[in-house]
Formats: structure tokens, sequence, C-alpha cells
């Protein structure tokens, strides 16, 4: 049975904003922002727990078909070549072997348009129409489906911009770029509204990620290295103001007598208090070995000569790190047995846990096995996954340093790291005012099929 | 529902079932359906170990790599 709101529902509309906080959209900002606040006062709408690891690839995915980052057999951006030890491979969309709320739509005869969900490059077919997110090469690339939607693209806005690389020190330049980013989009978003068929819309603005993790020092009074007066203090509520006034702009041409309308977000964002430089510290544990007398500052460890035989894991740093064990006959160089594995990785793990903070403070850090937090684990897993003190200090993969706590990112400006709670709102025709809720990223998928009628066998349940 | 079948049929040509069955006389493979099924999978697989490397040209994935490191997602 639907209930009374959902019965209006003909197309849904769904607001992707790459690592919004509730925190700030939902509090801080919330008087600030007219045209989603009166969208939000209308809604359902609280924090949605984001999948493990809680970063943009897998979580949008994850988001989108209702399975979990072991199912899909994506844990990041890259995954470690098998008989390997730092050879990579680079998510894409055909990585993606689960269904889509898209193409659960698409069996039903229903259209959908996706703007920048990431993984979608290579574009992949499907019943409507798609524009690629950041992991595109560039505008010279194939970015769209069908492919003659590009030439439309650029007679609208000239070159899309896929992404703006925002570690570097140049700030201004940055912050120009993003802001031109983000009213491209929204200007090619309008577009694909008034000129393409569609009952499910969906867009991700990767602008907000990079806004936070450039300027969020300048914005955060907390932060370890806040700068108070400078130009940049203002950049990240000026960002969500431009996203204010874009979304109101985008919401004048829908109908919302028959249109549900959400805003999500992939995972939150909160300030870094560090990063640990994860493989300078299994070296000091003894657990991995190398051969090279002194280490440059900053190196990274396929540059340097390991000595695999006598080493019992390594490490990748990120905003989460993956942690190896070097198993015999999975190896090149294997050192632990396969039946010594869990007992060696159990030891790793609470070594692991007991770090402790440059000042001697204790950290919540967190470790996972994927084959315990997912119903399977397929593909290039890690054997390890690591939330230093709850993501609060990332991991670096590089090493060389006086100590393995580093004030600032190993690779470039970044102050921010993300947090484990993204947002959700749902408003739907008729709704006349707000209710809280909780939900989870695995809730979407159900949720947006519910609306159109569907259902399905999903691990999340529908909030309608 | 649990009594949804599980198996559906196939046809290949017949010399090449008896090629299958002469060749796993004496293996572990109990039977042609058996060894059919099991060579498939092994086929899916290794195209889709292919497909991970193949999406992008080696210097489109140069591009990205160096993009994604520059964003802070491969430290």
């Amino acid at each position: 049975m639907k209930d009374g709101y959902a019965d209006s529902v003909k197309r849904v509309f769904v607001i992707g904003l790459d690592s919004a906080p509730p925190e700030l959209l939902f509090n801080r900002f919330f008087d600030d922002l007219p045209n989603i606040r009166r969208l939000l006062e209308k809604s359902v709408y609280g924090p949605m727990k984001s999948c493990i690891p809680a970063i943009t690839i897998p979580a949008w995915m994850v988001m989108a078909t209702g399975k979990s980052p072991g199912e899909l057999g994506l844990y990041g951006f890259r995954h470690r070549k098998k008989g390997t030890y730092n050879d990579v491979w680079i998510a894409h969309s055909l990585m993606v072997k689960e269904k889509a709320v898209w193409d659960y739509l698409g069996e039903e005869g229903r259209r959908s348009i996706l703007v920048g969900v990431p993984p979608s490059y290579p574009p992949r077919k499907l019943r409507g129409c798609m524009v690629g997110c950041f992991i595109t090469p560039d505008a010279e690339s194939d970015y769209t489906y069908p492919g003659e939607l590009k030439r439309e693209i650029e007679r609208l806005v000239g070159e899309y911009i896929f992404d703006v690389v925002f570690r570097k020190d140049e700030r201004g330049e940055v912050k120009k770029k993003i802001w031109e980013m983000t009213e491209k989009r929204f200007e090619v978003i309008r577009y694909l509204i008034e000129n393409r068929a569609w009952d499910f819309f969906k867009f991700v603005e990767i602008g907000l990620d990079r806004v936070h993790h450039a300027f969020w020092k300048y914005f955060d009074e907390t932060h370890h290295l806040h700068e108070p007066d400078s130009e940049y203090r203002d950049a990240i509520p000026d960002y969500y103001r431009l996203l204010d006034r874009e979304i109101g702009k985008t919401l004048k041409l829908l109908d919302l007598d028959e249109t549900a309308v959400m805003i999500v977000s992939d995972h939150g964002v909160k300030a870094m208090k560090g990063a640990f430089a994860i493989n300078q510290w299994l070296i000091e544990e003894g657990l991995l070995r190398v051969r090279d007398g002194e280490i440059r500052e900053g190196s990274r460890l396929e540059k340097l000569d390991v000595d695999w035989k006598n080493s019992t894991a390594w490490a990748w740093g990120g905003y989460y790190s993956r942690i190896f064990i070097n198993v015999e006959g999975r190896e090149p160089e294997g050192k632990v047995s396969s039946e010594r594995f869990h007992e060696a990785r159990d030891e790793i793990a609470d070594l692991v846990k007991s770090i402790r903070g440059p000042d001697g403070e204790k950290w919540d850090t967190k470790v996972y096995y994927p084959e315990d937090i997912y119903p399977v684990a397929r593909g290039d897993r890690p054997d390890m996954m690591v939330y230093l003190d709850n993501l609060s200090w990332r991991a670096a993969g590089t090493l060389g340093y006086e100590t393995p706590y580093l004030e600032e990112n190993d690779t470039g400006p970044d102050d921010a790291v993300h947090s484990e709670y993204g947002v959700f709102s749902l408003y739907m025709p008729g709704m006349e005012e707000s209710r809280q809720a909780v939900t989870e990223i695995y809730d979407f998928a159900p949720t947006v099929l519910r609306l159109f009628g569907i259902e399905k066998e999903f691990r999340g349940r529908s909030i309608v | 529902m649990a009594d949804e079948k599980k198996y559906t049929t196939v046809s290949i040509p017949k010399p090449l079932y008896e090629k299958i069955k002469a060749r796993i006389e004496g293996t572990g493979f109990t039977s042609v359906s058996d060894y059919v099924t099991y060579v498939l999978r092994e086929v899916l697989a290794s195209l889709e170990e292919e497909e991970k490397e193949e999406v992008f040209s080696k210097e489109e994935e140069e591009k990205v790599k160096e993009r994604l490191r520059a964003l802070g997602y491969l430290d």
C-alpha cells in the first residue's frame, strides 16, 4: 500500500551534493539558504548514514543500487591488481554489475536523466540519457549517452567542466574554476529538464566536496590550522549560497504538484586533525621492512626497495587506510602462510586500534574486515579497512618523516576529511510540513522505486 | 520461490559434447554440464578482468590517476 503523498508522485528529481553534511545544510546554513529551506520545510529529512567506506566511489553507486561495496566489488577509486603489491586499476562505470534504480525504471519503460553520478565514465546505455562524472579523462572524451548529446552541451556551455583539482596553493584560481564548473553544470541540468523526456532525474554536484576540502581551514574556527582573517573565510558559505540560487532556479522548472524532490549526499565532512604515515608506522612496528638506508621525506612505498620476503603487511593511504597482509601464494613474495592469515590479521588489527594520537590521546580507530561487514566481498578487496580516529586522521601512504604524525596532508593542501553521516531529504507533492528521519544510504533505492510503485528485495527499507 | 528451477538448458553441437565427454573422463568433473559451467565462468571472469584495464587508454589512465592523486584519492 502506498501512502497518500506517494500516490501523487509522477516524477522524481534528485539533487546530489557530494559530501554535504547535516550539520551545515540542516543547521548552521539553514536560514541562509531560502530555496533549500522552503523545500526542507515540506520534506522528510535528516542525517543519512553512509556505507563503509564513506567515499564518493563506491558510495554513490551503493545508493543507486542498494547493494553494499562488497557486492559491487568497489572499495574506493583504485583497486589492487591481483598478484601485485602496488599496481592499481581505477574504478569505472563498467565495473558496476548490479542494477541501479534507473535500470529497474528502464525495464518498466520509464526514462532517466543522469548528470555526473560517479562512476559514470565511460557513459553507459540506459533508457534516457546521461552526462559523465569527474572520472571522465577530459572534455575531448565521449562523455555522454547518447553520443550526440555532447555537441548539444558544448553549444550550450562551451567546454564542460568535470572537476577542479583543489590541492594547490593558488586558492583564488581554484575558487573561480569551481564556481564556473557549478554554473555550467546547472545550466546543463536545466536544459535537460526542459528538452528531454524524463521520469527520474539525478545529478551530483562534486563542487561542494572540492570547496570543503580546499577552504575548510579558513571557515572552521576549531581547525588546528585555522586562519581567521583570510580572504577565503566565506568561500564555503558563499558556495552554499550559490548552490541555493542555482537550485532555486532549477526548482522553478519543476511541477511540484507531481514531482518528488530529494536532496542526498554520499558522506559528510569534518575537520582533518592531521595525517598519519601508516607505512612508516608499520616499519616502526617491524611489520614492513625496506632496505633503503635513508628515506627521503614524502617517498612513495612503490619507489622504495621493500624487503617483501620479510614483510608482514603494507598499507595504502587516503581518507581511509587499506592494509594488506603479505600472504604466501597470494602475493609475489608472500611471508604469512594462509593458515596464519587470520591470526596475523587480528594481531595487526589490535595494534592499529591501540595507536594513540601525537599527545598520547586515545583515538577512536575502527577496523573492518570486508568479509565480516558485507554479505559477500567480491573483487579486489583489501584485507583490512581502517578509519584512523574515526576518519579524523587521514592515512598517508608516503613515508620518510621525522614522526608519523603530520600536521598537514602529505600530498598537497587539504583541510577536511569525510564523516560518516551525509544528508537525506524527500519532498512529496501535498506535504505541508517537515518531519525528521534518520536514514541509511541503503534506504535510497527502495524509497525511489516505491515512489514509482516498484517493490524489490533490498537490505534497506523504503521510508514511504 | 523454493522450487523455482535454478538451471536452464543451452544447446551445443553434438561433436563438441562428445569431445568434452571424452576429455573429462577420469577427472573431477562429474558431467559435461559441470565442465561447461566451469569453463564459461572462467572465461567470463577473465573477460571481466580485462575490462578493468581496457576502459582507459594508457594515456587516459595516467591523466585520470594524476587527477585522482591531486584530489587526494590515491595517497
